[in-house]
């Protein structure tokens, strides 16, 4: 079945991203310093780069869902913006109370709080409504947004440097000791939305609809939003912001496997992590030794591919 | 409509129900609905028919009175059981993502661990959809994506169907035929249907006919019984004429004269 | 005698056509700086007094914090410059936006522009702006101790000859200079850090970057295995904290199994006379 067929494809994907990097390590007998570069540095680069894009592909399909908004992605509620502040603000402000891990927390942080406020200003009579997430969102995006500049404007270039370089999305500092993170808090965000694939799809075509169907709207709706939130704070967390991913993957991959969110979810998921290694491989590979931002790349390569899918398939299918 | 040995899918005990604080819409509405009926909810816009219907449903709670889905408190009842048992399809569909048919039609086992006895396949067969399958949603005409709903509801095995309005911006063709499937379905498979509608020629199609006003019921029955010129002023506030024919029961009829009486 | 009219008229119309936009001769008495190395040039030459704005980021000497503030370097407050009435501003060509030197000049406010990037290029700088703010006896002093300096670390590496140095045959050591761990930023080509390195006849790994400080790739770190690391000072920040991390991560690496691994001040970090300490901290590690 196609979703077995993505399997593949993003494994290998992830081979490529591991072996191939700026210089091609092949398998076989590798001295030490090959080893290391694989095992220390590679390894664990890659994996972050497959976590985030999986978080990011399936939050960006569930919040398409919940929202019923093709233009929804998971930093249109301003968790990202939340995050992108508090980031800045270790960074900026030179924290460093927990050492490596301080940034990546402080970002978790600032996600959850912020995911917490959007998701109490779009409560009222007992649930989240679409429209108030929304507009809550978008409001403290711009919000954060506008704190976030201002902290930039008034920061020494060094600092500044720094910040701009993680908001961009930064993966060289993807080391094992976060993977055991990362790795639960995706989990759990995708199994948690994954579970709830059948109210999703009822619930993207009505409240009431859902309501039918034997769910109650608002707490599929609530259990939703949770791994949405979940999810997206681990992946700033991880690496920064990567955009282009939520957004444009669910549609990408509503090409190939159809809107069955229980088929989407996972597919989008898998699509996510395979173009973040690819952006991530491209990053390093392209002005050796120096690396580009991935965020950057992902949206270079992929705003391309789904033009051209537009165009190919001809059929607006949002 | 009452009907002692016809057990009674669904009842509605003195219902109570407001949108706003300290001024009830809804005010005690009774009434019941054997099994395998088939009634026209019938009244003006605004006349309570949406809020009736998702009374009986459970998408709203009643302030005071009882609900009783096949003699069972509705509120009581898990909300899987519920679905197994009664289906509402609301008036505005939002069809903004692509599903195929079939996959809308598989929805229908969502409520189910194990599946039940009406596959997606004999459903599909059943409304005639079975060549659509693979259609998308976005695709279909108003009357095909109506019938997709219907024959999601057969997979959903639910004795009664609640209707919105499902006529609504229909081509009189394809109303005809949705009305149609319906009694077929309600033949074959023995489903209740109540459904909300404000054509007051359709409603003759019905087997039973409930007139709201208001939020009040003012009258239920056969239609040729209940349907009367008085009735239908005070539920329509318009002049139509009620004819008899031997052939065809009654047809209504408005004033083919529309231009203002001078005197 | 015609040949000398010429010289000397040659003379006279170059030096009316020294950055001076018109105006009296007399040294000026209201400096305004637009940055921080020329803030740290300024109060060596003894112009302190003289000095009446500088920029937020403006940090050194200790005085320096105490004048009136105009802004940042990419965003100093046109306002704030004009109202400080100076009859000289000087900016650089990398840190200060053109357009306001330009918008300066359409006021009629007298602008320097301070030239200098590369680590040679500092005492000619030097001798500019201290003709330019008259103090050019200071300045020619201070720039000869600088030049002096630079030769002298220069020539101890070429002294030294091959002996203690490895397998002779040229081998340089390879180091690094590391700007920020995490993520890792070096000091690349045309930096002060890499000439001072190649001044004092080492091999920085980075100096083939595309960028002056690239975000780097520790992969490439491993590969190239220098023998020397140097970590530069951030304000405010403990390096040894910071790099704790990042170091475990490069444990194969000669410089860090030698514990070959220097924390230096960020006297490089501006082209000022304080470049010849970092010299020497560089040249103290390397010993």
């Amino acid at each position: 079945m196609r979703i077995f067929i993505l399997v593949f494809v993003a494994l290998f994907i992830f081979c490529c991203a591991l072996f191939l990097g700026p210089q091609i390590i092949a398998p076989g007998p590798l001295s030490t310093i090959e080893r290391e570069i694989l095992f220390s540095i590679r390894l664990p680069r890659v994996l972050v780069a497959m976590l985030m894009g999986m978080a990011l592909g399936a939050s960006g399909a569930v919040l398409q869902g919940i929202l019923r908004n093709p233009l929804a992605d998971p930093y249109i509620l301003g968790i990202s913006s939340g995050a992108s502040l508090t980031a800045a603000l270790g960074i900026i402000g030179g924290m460093s109370f927990l050492g490596s891990f301080t940034v990546p927390v402080l970002a978790f942080v600032g996600a959850l709080v912020t995911g917490g406020i959007v998701g109490m200003m779009g409560w009222k009579r007992g649930g989240l409504w679409p429209e108030r997430l929304l507009l809550a969102g978008v409001g403290l995006s711009f919000l954060f947004s506008a704190l976030l500049m201002l902290m930039m404007s008034i920061s020494t270039d060094e600092g500044l440097r720094r910040a701009m370089l993680w908001i961009f999305g930064d993966l060289s500092m993807s080391e094992w000791s976060r993977i055991p993170w990362g790795l639960a808090f995706v989990v759990i965000g995708i199994v948690l939305s994954a579970t709830r694939a059948r109210a999703l799809n009822a619930l993207i075509l009505g409240d009431e609809f859902a309501h039918s169907l034997g769910f109650s709207p608002q707490r599929e709706r609530f259990i939703l939003f949770v791994s949405v939130g979940l999810l997206t704070a681990a992946s700033v967390s991880l690496g920064g912001m990567i955009g282009f991913i939520g957004l444009l993957i669910p549609h990408i991959m509503r090409f190939f496997m159809g809107s069955d969110s229980r088929m989407l979810i996972p597919a989008s998921a898998l699509g996510g992590g395979s173009l973040l290694c690819i952006a991530d491989l491209v990053s390093r590979s392209v002005l050796p030794p120096m690396e580009l931002p991935a965020g950057v790349v992902t949206a270079i390569i992929g705003a391309p591919y789904f033009l051209y899918l537009l165009r190919k398939k001809d059929v607006l299918s949002i | 409509m009452s009907s002692a040995s016809k057990p009674y899918i669904l009842d509605l005990e003195n219902v109570l129900y407001s949108y706003e604080k300290d001024s009830p819409f809804i005010h005690d509405l009774s009434f019941s609905i054997p099994e395998g009926g088939f009634i026209g909810l019938l009244g003006a816009n605004g006349s309570g028919k949406s809020t009736i219907l998702k009374l009986a449903c459970g998408i709203l709670k009643p302030l005071s009175g009882r609900i009783k889905l096949w003699g069972r408190d509705l509120l009581a009842q898990n909300s899987r059981d519920r679905a197994k048992l009664i289906s509402y399809l609301p008036q505005t569909l939002d069809i903004s993502v692509p599903f195929t048919v079939k996959e809308l039609v598989s929805m229908g086992l969502y409520p189910y661990d194990i599946p039940p006895a009406l596959s997606v396949d004999e459903a599909l067969d059943m409304v005639g959809l079975r060549d659509k399958a693979d259609a998308r949603l976005t695709d279909l005409s108003g009357g095909e994506r109506r019938r997709t709903f219907i024959c999601m509801t057969l997979v959903q095995g639910a004795g009664l169907l609640l209707l919105d309005e499902p006529l609504a911006n229909l081509d009189i063709k394809y109303q005809i035929e949705l009305v149609k499937l319906l009694k077929n379905l309600r033949e074959l498979r023995n489903i209740a249907v109540i459904m909300a509608l404000h054509d007051i020629n359709m409603a003759l199609q019905f087997e039973n006919v409930i007139l709201i006003k208001d939020g009040n019921l003012i009258g239920s029955g056969r239609p040729d019984e209940v349907l009367s010129q008085r009735i239908l002023k005070q539920a329509f506030d318009v002049d139509v004429e009620v004819r008899r024919s031997a052939s065809q029961g009654i047809y209504i009829s408005y004033d083919n004269n529309f231009a203002e009486r001078r005197s | 005698m015609k040949r000398y009219f010429i010289i000397i008229s040659a003379l006279l119309i170059g030096l009316s056509h020294s950055a001076f936009a018109g105006g009296s001769t007399a040294s000026p008495q209201r400096i305004i700086s637009l940055a921080p190395n020329t803030t740290e040039i300024l109060f060596a030459l003894g112009l302190s007094n003289r000095i009446v704005g500088v920029t937020t980021f403006c940090d050194y000497p200790q005085e320096a914090k105490a004048k009136p503030k105009i802004g940042g370097m990419s965003n100093p407050s046109l306002e704030a410059v004009v109202s400080l009435k100076p009859d000289l501003v000087v900016a650089t060509t990398d840190g200060n936006p053109k357009e306001f030197v330009e918008r300066l000049n359409s006021l009629n406010i007298k602008t320097f522009v301070f030239t200098a990037r590369r680590l040679r290029e500092l005492p000619h700088g030097i001798r500019e702006l201290g003709a330019v703010v008259g103090a050019y006896q200071e300045a020619v002093k201070l720039a000869d101790g600088i030049e002096k300096a630079i030769e002298m670390h220069g020539r101890g590496v070429r002294g030294q000859g091959s002996g203690d140095k490895g397998q002779g045959s040229g081998t340089s050591k390879k180091v690094l200079f590391i700007v920020w761990p995490e993520p890792l930023i070096v000091a690349g080509p045309g930096t002060a850090m890499d000439d001072a390195i190649a001044l004092l006849g080492y091999e920085n790994i980075a100096h083939g970057a595309a960028t002056a400080y690239p975000k780097y790739s520790i992969e490439e770190v491993l590969r190239r295995a220098p023998d020397v690391l140097f970590i530069g000072k951030a304000t405010g920040m403990d390096m040894r904290e910071v790099s704790q991390g990042f170091l475990k991560r490069l444990s194969l690496v000669p410089a860090v199994r030698n514990n070959k691994i220097c924390y230096v001040s960020d006297n490089l970090y501006r082209l000022a006379p304080r470049v010849v300490r970092g010299i020497e901290e560089l040249a103290e590690c390397l010993k």
